[in-house]
C-alpha cells in the first residue's frame, strides 16, 4: 500500500479525533458558556485510563510503571476512559460551577489542569510518570489479522464512525430543551434562573458531556498512536482546540469541523515538516503556537461569530405541530 | 521546632513574592473588572530580561533590574493598548476577554521560548551568605526580597491613599461609569493601571527568580494560580486583600511543607482556592459587587 494513502488515513483520524474535541468544547464553551481551560486534561484523563486498561500488567522489574494493566478489550478500556473523564470532569465542575462568576470558572478548571498535569507527571507508579504510557495494543489487530498500514485504514472507519455518532448526539442536544436551556443560560445566567432553570445543573450536565467527548477523543488518541505523555497535552493543547472552535464558530458543530480541519489539521501538518530555522528545533512549534494565538485573537476581533456562525434563533419557526395553533400564530404574526 | 521557624521564615520570603505578584494582578482587576491569564508572562519577563541584561550585557544587577521593571510596564501598556482595550471598547461578554488574555499568555510565553530557549537560567548574584535573625535564618538576598515588598506595599498603600492617581484608580474600581462622569480620565488612569501592574509583575518576577535561584521561561505560569489563591482568598481586586492573602498562602504552603513536603506545596495553594471558593467566596475582605 501506498505510504502517501497511510499518511493521508492518518491525517483523516487526527480530523475525526479533533472533531470529537470540537464537539466537547463546543457543548461546554459554544452550549453553555463554560470557560473550560483544562479541556485536554480531560482528554489525558481518559486516554490514560483506555490505555492502562488497555495494558497488560506492567512487567516487575521493567521499570516501567503503571496502574491496572488488565489487557482489556477496546469497548471495556473505551467505558473506562469514558466514566473517568466524566467522573473528574464532575469532581471540577462541583468546585467550579458553585460560583456564577466566569472568571472563577477559569480559574479553577486552570488550577486543575495545573495541578493534575503535576500529579500524573511526578507519581511515576500512577502512568510512568513524565514518560507517559508506550506500547498500548491496538485494538481489533489480532482478531482482524491487520498490519500496521491496513490498521490505520480500518482506524479511519472506528474513529469515523464514533465521531459521526458524537456528532448526531451533539446536533441533537443543541435542539433539545435541553441543549435551548443550556443556550439560555450562555446568554444570560440570570434570566435563565428567574425562569426557573437551575443554571448550576444545566452547566454540571454540559461540563460532564463535554469531559466524557475529551476523553472518548483521548482514548482514540492512545488506542490510535499507542503512546500518551504528559508532554502531548500541556496547556498549549487545549489552547489548539479553543482556536479551532473560536475560529470554525462556536454554537456550530459544523464550525467545529471546519475549524478542526484548518486550525488542527490543515495549519499544523502543513507546518510540522518544515525544516528547523537556525538549528532550534522549538522554534517552528514555537511560532505555530504563536500564529495560532495570534489568530485566534484576531478571529475574536473580526469576526467573534467564527468562520460558519451559529445561526440565529427564529421563534416563528418553531414548528407548532397542531393546525389550530398554528393558524393562531399566523393571526397573531401577520395580523389577518 | 527550628525547622519549623525556619520555614516560616521561608513563608514570609514566599509571602512578599506573593504580595508583589498578587497586589499587581489585584490593582489590574479592580480597575479593568477582568482577570488577566496572561500575567505570568510578565514575571518570567521580568525574570528573562533581568537575566539578558546582566549575564550577556555584563550591567550590574540592581541596573539591571531597575531598567527591566519599567520595560515590563511599557509591555503591559502596549498589550493593553494593542491587544484588549478594542475589545474592552466593544463591550459585550466579558467571557472574550477572558479567552483572549488567555491566548495571549500562549504568544507571549512562546515568544519568550524562542528568543530565550527552553533552558534554565540563573542570575550572576547568589544568595550571600547566611544570616541568623533570632530564630530565622535568611541569605542576604531573601532579606533584600522581604525589605523591597514591604517598601512596596507602603509605597502602594500612598499611592491609593495620598495621590490624585490612586484615588482615581479606587474610584474606577468602585463605579467606572460615575469615574468617568465626574471627570476622571479613566484612559489614562486604565494605562497607569497597566504600567503599575506590569513593573508589580516584573518586580514580582526577579523576586522569584533570586528566591528560587535556576528559573525557566515557563517559571512565571508555575507560580500563576498561587497568585490566584492569593488574589481570591483576599478578596478579588482588593488591594490590601491581596496583601493580606499573600502572607496567608505563602506562610501556610512553606510551613505545610514541612508536613507533607515540598512537592505539594502549590497543591496545598489549590486546597486553600478550593475552600475560599465553596465557604467565602468573596474572600477575606470583600469587595461590593464583585463576587
Amino acid at each position: 500500500m501506498s505510504p502517501i494513502l497511510v499518511y493521508l488515513a492518518t491525517l483523516v483520524v487526527y480530523f475525526f479525533i479533533y472533531n470529537i474535541f470540537g464537539f466537547g468544547l463546543n457543548i461546554q464553551f459554544g452550549y453553555a458558556g463554560i470557560l473550560d481551560f483544562a479541556f485536554i486534561t480531560f482528554m489525558a484523563v481518559g486516554g490514560y485510563l483506555y490505555g492502562a486498561a488497555a495494558l497488560p500488567h506492567e512487567t516487575p522489574g521493567s521499570q516501567i510503571y503503571y496502574v491496572l494493566g488488565l489487557s482489556w478489550s477496546f469497548p471495556l478500556a473505551l467505558l473506562l476512559g469514558i466514566l473517568g473523564a466524566g467522573a473528574v470532569g464532575a469532581l471540577v465542575g462541583l468546585i467550579a460551577l458553585k460560583r456564577l462568576r466566569s472568571d472563577y470558572l477559569a480559574i479553577v478548571t486552570l488550577a486543575s489542569g495545573t495541578l493534575i498535569y503535576g500529579v500524573i507527571g511526578n507519581f511515576t507508579r500512577l502512568f510512568d510518570g513524565w514518560e507517559g504510557l508506550m506500547g498500548v495494543p491496538q485494538p481489533f489487530t489480532g482478531a482482524l489479522n491487520l498490519n500496521a498500514n491496513t490498521f490505520v485504514l480500518f482506524f479511519v472507519l472506528v474513529s469515523g464512525v464514533i465521531m459521526a455518532i458524537l456528532w448526531f448526539f451533539a446536533n441533537r442536544l443543541y435542539r433539545s430543551p435541553l441543549g435551548r436551556a443550556m443556550r439560555a443560560v450562555r446568554e444570560d445566567i440570570d434570566v435563565a434562573e428567574a425562569y426557573g432553570k437551575n443554571a448550576f445543573k444545566l452547566r454540571m450536565t454540559a461540563m460532564v458531556i463535554g469531559c466524557i467527548y475529551a476523553g472518548i477523543g483521548g482514548a482514540l488518541t492512545i488506542a490510535f498512536i499507542t503512546a500518551l505523555a504528559p508532554a502531548g497535552w500541556s496547556t498549549g493543547e487545549t489552547f489548539v482546540i479553543w482556536a479551532l472552535l473560536l475560529i470554525g464558530g462556536r454554537g456550530n458543530n459544523l464550525g467545529a469541523v471546519v475549524g478542526s480541519f484548518l486550525v488542527a489539521v490543515l495549519f499544523t501538518e502543513a507546518t510540522r515538516y518544515l525544516p528547523a530555522i537556525g538549528g532550534n528545533p522549538n522554534l517552528i512549534p514555537d511560532l505555530r503556537n504563536i500564529v495560532i494565538g495570534v489568530l485566534l485573537i484576531v478571529t475574536l476581533r473580526f469576526r467573534p461569530q467564527g468562520l460558519v456562525p451559529e445561526p440565529k434563533t427564529n421563534f416563528f419557526a418553531v414548528p407548532l405541530t397542531s393546525r389550530v395553533l398554528r393558524r393562531v400564530r399566523h393571526e397573531e404574526v401577520v395580523g389577518a | 521546632m527550628s525547622i519549623l521557624w525556619l520555614s516560616l521564615g521561608f513563608g514570609l520570603v514566599t509571602a512578599s513574592i506573593l504580595a508583589l505578584s498578587s497586589v499587581g494582578l489585584s490593582l489590574q482587576f479592580g480597575v479593568t473588572n477582568y482577570i488577566n491569564f496572561a500575567y505570568g508572562a510578565f514575571l518570567s519577563l521580568g525574570m528573562l530580561l533581568t537575566w539578558t541584561l546582566t549575564r550577556p550585557l555584563h550591567l550590574p544587577f540592581w541596573l539591571g533590574a531597575a531598567l527591566t521593571i519599567p520595560i515590563c510596564g511599557l509591555v503591559a501598556v502596549v498589550v493593553d493598548r494593542v491587544v484588549l482595550e478594542p475589545f474592552v471598547r466593544r463591550g459585550g461578554n466579558l467571557l472574550y476577554l477572558l479567552i483572549v488574555t488567555f491566548g495571549l499568555s500562549l504568544i507571549l510565553d512562546n515568544i519568550m521560548q524562542a528568543a530565550w530557549g527552553v533552558g534554565f537560567f540563573r542570575f550572576a548574584v547568589g544568595q550571600g551568605a547566611d544570616l541568623h535573625l533570632g530564630p530565622f535564618q535568611f541569605t542576604v538576598a531573601q532579606l533584600v526580597i522581604i525589605g523591597v515588598a514591604a517598601a512596596v506595599m507602603v509605597g502602594v498603600h500612598l499611592l491609593l491613599t495620598r495621590t490624585r492617581l490612586g484615588k482615581a484608580m479606587r474610584a474606577m474600581s468602585d463605579n467606572p461609569a460615575l469615574a468617568r462622569v465626574s471627570g476622571i480620565d479613566t484612559k489614562r488612569v486604565t494605562m497607569s493601571t497597566w504600567f503599575l501592574s506590569g513593573c508589580l509583575a516584573g518586580a514580582a518576577g526577579i523576586a522569584l527568580a533570586l528566591n528560587i535561584v535556576s528559573f525557566q521561561t515557563t517559571s512565571g505560569d508555575d507560580l500563576l494560580f498561587v497568585v490566584f489563591a492569593a488574589v481570591i482568598l483576599g478578596g478579588i481586586g482588593q488591594t490590601y486583600g491581596a496583601m493580606l492573602g499573600a502572607l496567608v498562602i505563602g506562610v501556610v504552603t512553606e510551613v505545610s511543607a514541612v508536613y507533607v513536603g515540598s512537592a505539594y506545596k502549590s497543591d496545598v495553594a489549590f486546597l486553600i482556592l478550593v475552600v475560599v471558593l465553596l465557604v467565602r467566596p468573596q474572600g477575606l475582605i470583600p469587595a461590593l459587587g464583585k463576587a
